[in-house]
């Protein structure tokens, strides 16, 4: 009888829509990084953006008026643990840290987390936070 | 899965099915995470599919008459079948004062200018009356040497007088819209006139269909149109008047007048002081201030709110089966209900089923809302305006409503262990009766107290109540002519329970020019137990009762009537000369027959509590209930109604 692989990678489209440019085909995001794009989206996302699911996203940019201190930068971190605990559930052991850059008004995010499932190394997945007005 | 599924209203369902097709048919998997980029575009065409179902559902909806839910729609669908939804109704009140010409001034008559008139309060709000158009009156010499003109029994409308001006421009696309919603159409005047002419010009009449309408007939149509605002239309030249400079033409220059109101918040307003503006004919300003004394002929009544979307829904349908002609009796409870808002429910019986017949009548009785009869103004008003749709030949009258009270006598069983006190049960059934009371079965011409149902509203109190007896009674009030000889027929279209031995018939006690003592009815059956004889009584003391007139009356007790001989009554025991006559009914389920008018009476019901000694565990052999807790199913042999 032959071995039955279930298969656990994931396949997410792309939101730049930019063709590939030999294939002309559409970009796909496959596993680490259609998972990585995806904690993005939900940190990224305010809540009640999302027709009929208002609770999905965080609440990261409403901190970003607030001092950029230690202070803020905790709160920020465990907004975006706890909306990646809710809403991503392909991921564990995440960490996230937030270190406060107040000569450029930011906050310099970095998130780790282990892909369940996947032979995958722990992702590392960093931006910039800054208030955009 | 076959993507099949068109009906969903629901997001959710909606997302679902995109994802179940997506599983089958691609490559992609993500779209189960909310987080991915494939969610956001799913959720994109979900919202996409779920707008387009929502609209396209509503738009199905409103385009209906039955489903639709959006006033501007609903009146546009009655308008298709030609029902003008009623406007808002100014509350009016009639007035009358004397205005005394001042000394030096040799006018022959004063005019009261259109607009303010007097101001008014109910219930610590201020109000203002206007009229939408002059009055004049003719100054007139008293005995004393004075002028005086007699502004009498005039009507003003609570509200604020307005007005439009518009100028028609030719242009197909142009509208009259009188921009404000409170309007009421009753009062609307409208005036067509050239620019360089005087005054208001020529008045153009309301009209709501094209029946005798040519090309000259000044006339113009009103529809309500969004916010519950009105446009006006006028005619084309083929149907009605058409407007313009030309010669043939009245002008180009429209005046709308009218009067905005409160509609019911207006309602009872008593006492007025004048605000009026009067001009004598020789053109000077009376200057009265508020020296003029208002006489108050009847306070404010009759205002009513727009028409709601549930009532165009009724009764744009039945006006239109109606056809504008009262031929059968829902006819007449449409235009009625039409003509006259403040109606709550409409009996038309046609003379031929009332007994004795009087062919050629149709006999209406009309309960309103607040109160219980219609006033002799508006009954006269209600009848004119009935002529317009009524067959020639037959003539309606408006009785005066008869109420038919039922009332009952119920003995409710509580099983004490499962309630505090007996009186807060007690208070808890009154109301639910209340409340059953307050339901269409009863209250309305054609209503049937139903016994089953009362005996369920009472045992579904609560819990603790395990049993009643209830006793029916039935009774109408006999309004006596005090000090005058007079004949009282009291029907009760139910048939009476007879006893052999009387005490079938009570009422409450009277005085009569014959007799110094109070009087009471009794009747006594005759042997056929399908008449009786009516006779007046007094009790002496608890055993003995002495018969004043022996045949005072008889009484039908198949049909279910009271007759009483002339009889002169000098003065009753319940207060406004009324004496309450009851019977028993020998169904308990009553009816409100022809234009009886059904009522449930819960303040003249007596409700016994009587604790249900078996069912809280007192006693277990029923001994002592048979004897101290009994409760008879059948009448009591009182003389007196109690």
């Amino acid at each position: 009888m032959a071995i039955q692989r279930i298969s656990r990678a994931f396949k997410d489209i792309s939101l730049s829509f930019e063709p590939h440019p030999i294939t002309k085909d559409l970009p796909i995001l496959k596993n680490e990084n259609a998972i990585r794009r995806s904690v993005r989206n939900i940190v990224q996302t305010i809540p009640t953006e999302r027709f009929f699911n208002s609770l999905l996203g965080s609440e990261v940019r409403s901190s970003l008026f607030g001092f950029v201190d230690v202070g803020t930068a905790s709160v920020i971190e465990s907004q975006i643990e706890i909306a990646i605990d809710n809403f991503e559930p392909r991921v564990n052991n995440v960490q996230v840290q937030v270190d406060p850059t107040p000569d450029h008004n930011s906050f310099d995010v970095t998130i780790l987390f282990d892909i369940i499932g996947q032979e995958f190394p722990t992702q590392e997945y960093s931006f910039l936070l800054e208030a955009t007005r | 899965m076959p993507f099949t599924k068109y009906a969903n209203l629901d997001f959710d369902q909606i997302k679902t099915s995109i994802k179940d097709y997506l599983r089958a048919n691609s490559n992609f998997t993500d779209f189960d995470f909310d987080g991915s980029n494939f969610s956001v575009l799913i959720d994109t065409l979900a919202y996409n599919t779920y707008i387009t179902a929502f609209n396209s559902n509503m738009i199905v909806n409103e385009s209906f008459l039955e489903s639709a839910t959006l006033r501007e729609n609903v009146v546009s669908l009655a308008r298709n079948i030609g029902y003008v939804p009623r406007s808002r109704t100014a509350a009016k009140a009639q007035i009358s004062f004397d205005i005394t010409r001042p000394v030096g001034n040799s006018s022959v008559s004063v005019t009261l200018q259109r607009g303010l008139v007097c101001t008014g309060n109910v219930n610590n709000t201020g109000y203002v009356f206007s009229i939408p158009e002059n009055i004049t009156k003719t100054f007139i010499e008293t005995p004393s040497g004075d002028f005086v003109a007699s502004f009498d029994s005039i009507e003003i409308y609570e509200g604020t007088f307005l007005t439009n001006t518009f100028t028609y421009d030719g242009s197909l696309d142009q509208r009259f819209l009188l921009k404000n919603s409170f309007i009421d159409t009753s009062t609307l005047n409208v005036y067509i006139k050239k620019e360089d002419e005087d005054g208001l010009g020529i008045e153009y009449s309301i009209v709501d269909n094209i029946i005798n309408v040519d090309s000259n007939s000044r006339i113009y149509l009103l529809q309500e149109v969004q916010d519950e605002q009105y446009q006006l239309l006028f005619g084309d030249g083929l149907i009605g008047k058409k407007l313009g400079t030309g010669t043939s033409n009245d002008g180009n220059l429209i005046t709308a007048n009218y009067i905005v109101t409160g509609g019911k918040e207006g309602n009872g307003v008593r006492n007025f002081a004048f605000s009026g503006r009067l001009e004598s004919s020789d053109g000077d300003i009376l200057n009265v201030g508020r020296d003029v004394s208002v006489t108050t002929v009847q306070e404010s009544q009759n205002g009513s709110e727009i028409e709601s979307i549930d009532s165009v829904k009724y009764f744009a349908p039945k006006i239109y089966s109606a056809q504008s002609r009262a031929v059968t009796a829902r006819d007449y409870e449409a235009i009625i209900k039409n003509i006259y808002p403040d109606t709550e429910s409409v009996a038309v019986v046609g003379g031929e089923e009332l007994d004795p017949p009087e062919y050629g009548t149709v006999s209406i009785s009309i309960k309103p809302k607040n109160g219980t009869f219609v006033s002799d103004f508006n009954k006269s008003r209600i009848l004119s305006q009935l002529k317009q749709y009524s067959i020639s030949g037959i003539n309606q009258k408006i009785k005066d409503l008869k109420i038919l009270y039922v009332e009952l006598d119920s003995s409710v069983y509580y099983d004490s262990a499962k309630i505090s006190t007996s009186e807060s049960l007690k208070t808890r059934v009154i109301n639910s009766l209340t409340s059953y009371s307050n339901s269409v079965d009863l209250n309305a011409f054609g209503g049937r107290f139903k016994y089953s149902k009362v005996q369920q509203v009472i045992d579904n109190t609560d819990s603790a109540i395990t049993s009643n007896i209830s006793r029916i009674r039935i009774r109408r009030d006999l309004r006596a002519l005090i000090n005058q000889f007079g004949q009282y027929e009291i029907c009760f279209g139910n048939k009476f329970h007879v006893k052999t031995d009387g005490y079938n018939i009570k009422s409450t006690g009277f005085k009569i020019s014959t007799e110094n003592d109070t009087v009471y009815l009794t009747d006594i059956p005759n042997e056929d137990k399908k008449t009786g004889t009516i006779s007046i009584v007094k009790p002496i003391n608890n055993e003995i009762t002495r018969v004043v007139v022996k045949s005072a009356g008889t009484v039908d007790y198949v049909k279910g009537e009271v007759l009483l001989n002339t009889i002169n009554i000098t003065s009753t025991v319940k207060p406004n000369n009324i004496v309450e006559i009851q019977a028993f009914p020998e169904s308990n389920d009553v009816i409100g027959l022809k234009d009886l008018y059904l009522n449930f009476s819960i303040s003249e019901s007596s409700i016994n509590m009587v604790k249900d000694v078996i069912a809280s565990g007192d006693e277990i052999s029923g001994v002592v209930f048979s004897r101290d807790y009994y409760t008879s199913s059948y009448l009591n042999g009182n003389l007196i109604r109690q």
